[in-house]
């Protein structure tokens, strides 16, 4: 077995060690280490991997083909040109990083589950184990699997965990996302008859050029299963309910991680395989996002519940990763790619904040709180610098990725009217205003001010799993933020040859 | 004439089995008493299926070209032995039970199962259509016996239903064969076969003669417009037999079609691919959006399954290895999903007497095996990623995009959402919904758990390993080049 798929295997061993876990105890012990050893070793494979990279980074200027490093490559349905191809490159590199951190985040933040816990850290862990599938996945097939794999135990963690009315928003999310699965099978099996190759390999199907009619509907169908899943607009409505009723660990790994998939795949499949289609609807999606970014952004004002106030911003930001992914150029996808890690940060961060204070305070109304940075500063300080970044403050992550994403919108590419490009993006910097907005207004009415109910006077600060859930999130956000470099080398070798693609 | 009968093997075997049970009983002190019967059955069964193993120097024929064997038909019949093989293991569970439909006469229960059984294999193996439609009489008419065995007003009720909507089936199918006769005087397939090929006969009788057969094979697949009998047998059968019927009616109604449609008449399918996908569409949506609203488990199972017809059929619209070899392994897996499914909700059904969703309630915490195995199933049924499921949806789906149909594979990947919706009803009823006060630990004999194990299992791991589709497939390549030189 390769170091590839022990990434992805060692959540699902984990798992498996959760179901045969002694006492329900020990189970969030299993998980935790099961997660701590994964987080290790993706650690040691982001070094190996720099290694690797290092040598071509110059190289990677031209080349018309992604270069997979520690690929593991087997046949598996051989007469349906089906296999197991894992591999790694910049972009699933950042992701891989960005999940293993939240995963092993959101197992501490999940410290306090008592209902069913052997279920639950099970779920949580089949869940991951899909996800890293989908990011070190380079077969479609296999892609596909994987990305089915992380979406539906999402049900049950909702339905059986979940706050609120549960059953209505599991029930709602999984069949929004699955309608968004239907459409990508679609695609890829269109994708897989029309390239007449006869494989699902992602890297042989990007060398073909497909016929410009065909990738005119390919495109669009694939670009919107993924994009539901981005929640692009107007398919987005799933993640407010849905993030709202998740429990916490499930919230920040759903807006954190999963997402991203959508991101990723619009990225990777849609844009690599179909630059002829995507230059012809490109303004389109990036006038789509537009409207996410505002929608978004304009909503979470007038939200009174924390987790829809934090859904909402969470559907503004992955508009900025679509809206990135739709400027088609390098500082677009850059900045798109910077904006899944460090919005997966944040927004972990922020779902992680919300379990903490509900659990102290049960509630998550915000006119019913106020001045709880009095009683509890760790959390209050936490709560702002994720506020703080996800409004875009420069040394705090989110800064550097919007930044790139509205000047790769300014910047325009060849194929769109520059002005029309210009003009949304103008319109979505807006919402950084209105972020700025939302996130200083509700934030001040729950930590600032006079404590509002007696009640919470007696509530305690934060402990020590919770400082260290925090403290982890908080320090990438500033590692990314103040030394973007580590990230922006990883990625950037990846981008050129999607751009190489397009400019062909 | 050439008598060779161990081609036949498989066949006298189970036939043999049938009849040792039926002397077997009058031994037996109760009629009540199935242990010994049962394991007969299986090792009646495993026996068959070994002698199988030993035949793969097929093809080869026998009776006078009446019967033959080749390869596919041996991986068929291995199909079908499986499958009865576990609905024989999983239906004792109804023995012991509050539910009104109690089988009794385990003995003769089993001995008709196993002539079903051996009319299935003599159907795969028949080599002229007289010998195909006895097969298939043998192969029906004790399905209706089945139906009405409880001989309460429900059982009875649907027994007759069956039977009436069974004979207008067979009535089609007679029709159409008469058709086919009279086109071109000869009764053996392979003759029919060389003469509509070699004549090209657009005659419209001919097409009448497709469309006929096509409707009896629709009536034993539950094929929209003539799916009405499932639903009220599903529901009158006693549980195990509706299980067997779940998946015995639907193998009976594919081997036809593989007989008839692309044996015989396979040249002809390219004027039938458009009615072929509309048929498609309308047997997976009716059966999906009906299913939403049912409440009883075994109604809810009819309508699934008559949509999974929907899904199979997709592998009609071409004359290519791969579709055949997509239908082929979808009955497998469909088999194992749906067997798995139904071994838990006999045991469900017959213990607490209930068979509204609702009486699912609070098993997970109570079974929580039951539970899984349960939830692996449906989501089998759903085709969710990596059951086993999912690969036989994918394959077919495969199919019409292949043959260009893009809107039917997002119709069906459509419909896949849709059942979804139903078969998350079943889970969260099963883990979400507050617990059933009453629900109580199920009694399960060893012998059942070893069935819903290997159904589970299999329905899980026919996905990861690829050697079994790729076995299909090679061997399916290989019939469609004897028989229709493609």
């Amino acid at each position: 077995m390769g170091i590839l798929s022990l990434l992805i295997f060692i959540p699902f061993f984990t798992a498996m060690g959760v179901v045969f876990a002694p006492s329900p105890k020990s189970v969030r012990w299993v998980s935790l280490i099961g997660t701590g050893i994964h987080l290790i070793l993706t650690f040691f494979v982001t070094i190996e991997y720099f290694n690797l990279a290092s040598a071509d980074s110059q190289l990677a200027i031209q080349q018309l083909s992604t270069k997979l490093y520690m690929v593991e490559k087997f046949d598996w349905f051989k007469s349906f040109g089906i296999q197991y191809y894992l591999g790694v490159d910049g972009i699933s590199m950042s992701m891989v990083v960005l999940t293993s951190i939240i995963i092993f985040t959101g197992v501490l933040a999940s410290w306090n589950v008592e209902n069913r816990s052997k279920e639950f850290f099970a779920l949580l862990l089949v869940l991951v184990t899909g996800v890293f599938g989908v990011f070190l996945s380079f077969d479609l097939f296999l892609f596909f699997m994987f990305y089915e794999v992380a979406v539906l135990p999402m049900y049950l963690l909702i339905g059986i965990w979940g706050t609120g009315p549960k059953e209505y928003s599991a029930m709602k999310l999984t069949l929004m996302l699955m309608v968004g699965s239907a459409l990508l099978l679609v695609g890829i099996l269109a994708l897989f008859h029309a390239s007449g190759l006869h494989t699902f390999d992602l890297i042989q199907l990007a060398n073909v050029k497909f016929p410009k009619d065909f990738q005119n509907w390919v495109f669009p169908t694939i670009f919107i299963g993924f994009g539901i899943l981005g929640a692009l607009y107007p398919f987005h409505t799933w993640s407010p309910d849905g993030h709202a009723s998740a429990p916490t660990a499930v919230s920040m790994l759903h807006a954190g991680v999963l997402m991203k998939l959508g991101g990723y795949g619009a990225l990777r499949i849609a844009v690599y395989l179909l630059p002829e289609g995507a230059k012809e609807w490109g303004l389109f999606f990036m006038g789509l996002t537009t409207i996410n970014i505002l929608y978004g952004s304009l909503g979470a004002i007038k939200q009174k519940d924390l987790k829809y106030f934090t859904a909402y911003s969470s559907v503004s930001h992955c508009g900025m990763v679509l809206f990135g992914v739709a400027t088609l150029n390098l500082m677009g996808f850059k900045g798109a790619v910077l904006q899944m890690f460090s919005h997966g940060i944040m927004t972990g961060l922020f779902f992680g904040l919300i379990g903490m204070v509900y659990g102290r305070t049960h509630t998550r109304i915000i006119p019913e709180m106020g001045g709880l940075v009095k009683v509890m500063p760790w959390l209050g300080v936490a709560f702002y610098i994720g506020g703080l970044a996800s409004l875009g403050l420069p040394s705090l992550s989110g800064f550097v990725a919007e930044s790139q994403i509205f000047m790769g919108g300014f910047f325009g590419n060849q194929w769109h009217s520059v002005t029309a490009m210009r003009v949304l993006t103008v319109l979505s910097t807006m919402s950084i205003v209105v972020t700025a907005v939302y996130v200083l207004r509700g934030l001040g009415t729950v930590f600032l001010g006079p404590i509002q109910d007696k009640h919470h006077e007696e509530l305690t600060d934060a402990t020590f799993t919770e400082k260290l859930t925090t403290g982890i999130l908080i320090f990438t956000m500033f590692v990314v933020g103040i030394y973007p470099r580590v990230l922006v080398d990883m990625i950037e070798p990846a981008i050129y040859p999607i751009l190489n693609r397009l400019n062909m | 004439m050439n008598l060779s009968l161990e081609l036949m093997a498989p066949e006298i075997i189970v036939l043999a089995t049938g009849f040792l049970i039926l002397i077997s009983d009058l031994f037996q002190k109760s009629k009540n008493e199935n242990k010994a019967s049962s394991i007969l059955a299986i090792v009646g069964i495993m026996l068959a299926a070994c002698s199988g193993l030993f035949l793969t120097d097929a093809p080869k024929e026998t009776l006078g070209g009446r019967f033959g064997l080749d390869q596919l038909d041996l991986i068929l019949k291995e199909i079908l032995l499986l499958s009865a093989g576990l609905v024989i293991m999983i239906s004792p569970a109804a023995m012991k039970e509050k539910s009104e439909q109690k089988i009794t006469h385990f003995s003769e229960f089993f001995t008709v199962i196993l002539f079903t059984l051996s009319g299935m294999m003599f159907l795969v193996s028949s080599r002229d259509l007289v010998t195909l439609y006895v097969s298939l009489e043998l192969a029906t008419i004790p399905l209706f016996a089945l139906t009405a065995w409880t001989k309460t007003d429900k059982s009875g009720e649907a027994g007759v239903k069956y039977l009436i909507m069974g004979a207008i089936g067979s009535a089609f199918l007679l029709y159409g064969l008469g058709f086919i006769y009279s086109i071109t005087g000869d009764l053996g397939l392979k003759a029919i076969q060389t003469t509509l090929t070699a004549s090209q006969l657009t005659n419209p009788s001919l097409y009448l003669a497709g469309a006929l057969i096509l409707a009896g094979v629709g009536f034993k697949l539950t094929l929209f417009p003539f799916h009405m009998w499932a639903p009220d047998a599903y529901q009158g059968a006693p549980t195990p037999i509706t299980a067997f019927l779940s998946v015995a009616s639907k193998g009976t109604g594919l081997i036809l079609a593989i007989q008839l449609l692309l044996k015989v008449m396979g040249f002809l399918l390219q004027p039938f691919v458009f009615g072929i996908a509309i048929l498609a569409t309308l047997t997976m949506t009716l059966g999906n959006l009906v299913a939403v609203r049912q409440n009883n488990l075994k109604r809810f199972m009819a309508y699934s399954s008559i949509s999974q017809a929907g899904y199979l059929l997709m592998g009609f619209m071409t004359t290519k290895p791969e579709g055949l070899t997509a239908m082929v392994f979808y009955m497998l897996v469909y088999a194992l999903t749906n067997l798995a499914a139904f071994g838990v909700l006999i045991v469900h059904i017959h213990q607490t007497g209930q068979e509204d969703i609702t009486s699912l309630r609070g098993i997970s915490k109570a079974n929580p095996l039951l539970a899984l195995s349960l939830m692996i199933a449906l989501f089998g049924l759903a085709g969710i990623p990596p059951l086993a499921g999912f690969v036989g949806k994918f394959f077919l789906f495969s199919i019409a995009a292949q043959v260009g149909y893009y809107w039917l594979v997002a119709v069906a990947a459509l419909n896949s959402t849709v059942s979804l919706y139903y078969y998350l009803r079943l889970v969260r009823q099963m883990y979400i919904e507050p617990e059933n006060p009453q629900s109580q630990k199920l009694q399960i004999s060893p012998m059942s758990i070893l069935g819903l194990g290997i159904a589970t299992v299999g329905s899980v791991v026919a996905g990861l390993i690829p050697y079994i589709y790729d076995g299909i497939l090679a061997t399916s390549s290989q019939w469609l080049q004897v028989w229709l030189k493609i």
